[in-house]
C-alpha cells in the first residue's frame, strides 16, 4: 500500500539547481538583504535614539515666565506675579497635567547659585520665574499647541526652549523612521516581486517536466515545496552574502556617527536583540523566498494547466 | 464469438457526447459515447490525426473535455477540484509514443517517479523498482539517465514507469512499436497479466500484427466519431476484417 504523502518532497525531479536564474536571485537577494540589514539597523538605533529622548521629556516639562520690563522694581514684580499666577492656572486645567508647582525665591536662587554666588538677593533681581509641571503617566503631549496655548495666556510665558526642540527633533526621527520602514517594504516588495516573476518563467522552462508530473498524479503542492526548497536555499545563501557586507558597514557607520559631538547620536545604539534581528535576516529572506515561490507556482500551475 | 467476461463490472471511463476542440479550431472530436468497464482490453486505432491521443489526454485527465460528460472512476471531471484530479490521476498509467521519460533523471528514477509522487517510503520505492526493471531487462542501466537510453530500451522504462504502481486504468500509445518482437509479446503479456488483475486496458495501435494476435475489441476513430468493433467484426469501409 501507498504510505501518506510526507509534507515536505525530498526528491527534486525539477533541475532547478542548474537553472541560471538562480544565480540572479542569489544576486538579487543579497543586494536587497545588504540594504535591509543596513536600513533596520538605522530603524533600530533610531528608534532606541527616540527612546532616549522620550525618557528625557517623559514626565515633566517647565515652563518659564520671563519678567515685566518696568522701571518700578515692585510694580514690575507684582505684574510678573499676575503672569505667573495666570499660567499656574492656566497649567492646572490642562488634562494631561498631574502636578504644578511654581519655583519660590529661595528654589530660584538655589538654582542661580553657581552662577550668581551665594547670598544673592533674588527678590530685588528680575530673574525668569520657573514652573514645574508634573505629566501624568503615558500622556502625549503636543508641545507646539501648548506655547501657542501658553502665549496666549501671558505673552512672558513660554515652554523650556530645549524640551520644545527636542521635541520636533524626535517628530523628525519619527520621520525618518517611517521612511526608513516604508524602505524595507519596498526592499522586500520589489525581492518578492523579483522572485514571483523568475518562478513564473522557470516555470515555463520546465513545462515539460511539470507536465509529467500532473500525468503521474502530483498535485501542485508537489511541484511547489520542489521550488519552495530551492528557492529557501537561494534565499538564505543570498542573505549571508549581503549580511556579510552589511555587518562591516553598520559597523563603519556607527564608527562615523560616535565622532559626531553632542551625545545626540549617542543614543542610537543597537541592543542585543537588534543583533539578533539583524544577524537572522537569512533566514527571514529564506523564508520570504520560500513564502513567494511556494505561493507563485501554486497560483501559476492552477492558471496554466 | 469472445464472451464479454466484463459486463457487470463498475464503468471506471464513462463518455457522455463528448467533445473536444483546441482554442476556437474545429472539433476534433465529436460525440464520442463510450463506457469502459473495470477489467476490459481494448485497442485504440484510427488514421493519424484521428484524435486517438486526445481522446486518451481525456482519459487520462491532461484536458477536460469542451463539451458533453466524462466520468472517471465514476467522478465527473468538470466538477472535481484539482487535488483529486491528481488523486484520480494516480490510478492511471500512461505509455505515451514518445515515451515522455525526464532525460536528467536516471532510468530508476524515471520508473519510480509515481511512487513517489504518491509519497511512497524509499525502501519500498527500491525494491518495486528494482524488481520492474529486472523484469523489463533494463537493470543493467538501472543508473544510467534516460537520455542515454536508446529508443527500445526508453519504451520499455515508459511502460515500467506506467506500470508501477498498478493501475487500474493502462492507457498506452503504441506502446510496442519500438521494440522488437520478443519484447513487444512480452510487455503484451504484461498488459494481458495486468488485465487479468482488474486493470483496465487501452492501447492505441497501428499495427494490425498485434491486433490479429490477441482478440480484444477494438475502438476505431475515424472522422471525429468513435465506432467498437468486435474482435471478429470487419471495419467499415472495406478495412480488413479482424
Amino acid at each position: 500500500m501507498i504510505a501518506n504523502e510526507p509534507l515536505i518532497n525530498r526528491k527534486q525531479e525539477l533541475p532547478l539547481k542548474d537553472d541560471s536564474s538562480g544565480i540572479f536571485l542569489k544576486v538579487m537577494i543579497s543586494i536587497a538583504v545588504f540594504l535591509f540589514a543596513v536600513t533596520l539597523a538605522g530603524v533600530l538605533s533610531i528608534n532606541s535614539m527616540l527612546n532616549a529622548w522620550n525618557q528625557s521629556i517623559l514626565g515633566s516639562l517647565t515652563v518659564q515666565v520671563m519678567p515685566v520690563n518696568h522701571s518700578d522694581q515692585k510694580k514690575a514684580k507684582e505684574e510678573t506675579l499676575i503672569h505667573l499666577q495666570k499660567t499656574v492656572d492656566f497649567l492646572k486645567t490642562l488634562p494631561f497635567v498631574e502636578k504644578v508647582h511654581s519655583l519660590n525665591d529661595d528654589q530660584l536662587a538655589q538654582m542661580l547659585e553657581p552662577w550668581l554666588g551665594d547670598g544673592i538677593d533674588i527678590k530685588n533681581l528680575p530673574t525668569p520665574r520657573l514652573i514645574d509641571v508634573k505629566v501624568k503617566s503615558g500622556e502625549d503631549i503636543d508641545f507646539a499647541k501648548l506655547a501657542e496655548q501658553l502665549a496666549e495666556v501671558s505673552p512672558l510665558a513660554s515652554v523650556d526652549n530645549h524640551k520644545l526642540w527636542l521635541n520636533k527633533l524626535i517628530k523628525f526621527a519619527d520621520g525618518l523612521k517611517m521612511l526608513a520602514l516604508s524602505v524595507l517594504f519596498l526592499v522586500v516588495a520589489i525581492t518578492s516581486g523579483a522572485i514571483f516573476y523568475t518562478t513564473q518563467a522557470n516555470l515555463n522552462v520546465h513545462k515539460y517536466i511539470i507536465e509529467i508530473l500532473h500525468i503521474m498524479g502530483a498535485k501542485d503542492t508537489y511541484v511547489a515545496q520542489q521550488y519552495a526548497r530551492q528557492d529557501a536555499w537561494i534565499g538564505f545563501i543570498g542573505g549571508c552574502i549581503g549580511l556579510a557586507f552589511a555587518v562591516p558597514a553598520i559597523f563603519m557607520i556607527a564608527s562615523l556617527a560616535d565622532q559626531i559631538e553632542g551625545g545626540i547620536i549617542s543614543d542610537a545604539r543597537l541592543s542585543f536583540l537588534a543583533w539578533v534581528a539583524i544577524l537572522a535576516l537569512p533566514l527571514f529572506s529564506a523564508a520570504t523566498a520560500m513564502g513567494t515561490a511556494y505561493y507563485t507556482v501554486k497560483r501559476t500551475l492552477e492558471k496554466m494547466m | 464469438m469472445l464472451r464479454d467476461t466484463t459486463i457487470g463490472n463498475p464503468v471506471v471511463i464513462d463518455m457522455k457526447n463528448v467533445g473536444i476542440r483546441y482554442d476556437m479550431g474545429p472539433e476534433i472530436l465529436s460525440d464520442i459515447n463510450l463506457s469502459l468497464r473495470k477489467a476490459s482490453f481494448h485497442f485504440l486505432t484510427g488514421k493519424s490525426g484521428a484524435g486517438k491521443t486526445s481522446l486518451l489526454s481525456m482519459m487520462y485527465l491532461a484536458q477536460k473535455p469542451s463539451r458533453g460528460v466524462l466520468n472517471v472512476f465514476g467522478k465527473n471531471v468538470n466538477f472535481t477540484n484539482r487535488d483529486a484530479l491528481a488523486l484520480l490521476r494516480r490510478r492511471i498509467g500512461v505509455v505515451f509514443q514518445d515515451f515522455r521519460l525526464i532525460d536528467h533523471l536516471s532510468a530508476f528514477d524515471n520508473v519510480a517517479l509515481p511512487l513517489r509522487v504518491c509519497g511512497m517510503g524509499e525502501k519500498e520505492v527500491k525494491k518495486r523498482v528494482k524488481e520492474l526493471l529486472q523484469w523489463v531487462e533494463l537493470d543493467k542501466h538501472m543508473f544510467d539517465k534516460a537520455s542515454t537510453l536508446s529508443g527500445g530500451e526508453k519504451q520499455r522504462i515508459a511502460i515500467a514507469r506506467a506500470v508501477i504502481n498498478r493501475p487500474d486504468i493502462l492507457l498506452a500509445d503504441e506502446p510496442t512499436g519500438n521494440v522488437d518482437n520478443d519484447i513487444a509479446r512480452k510487455l503484451m503479456k504484461l498488459f494481458i497479466e495486468l488485465n487479468k488483475l482488474g486493470t483496465t486496458v487501452v492501447i492505441a495501435t497501428h499495427s494490425e500484427k498485434l491486433i490479429t494476435d490477441f482478440a480484444y475489441p477494438r475502438l476505431h476513430l475515424s472522422d471525429g466519431n468513435l465506432r467498437i468493433y468486435q474482435p471478429n467484426e470487419a471495419l467499415r469501409g472495406g478495412m480488413r476484417t479482424i
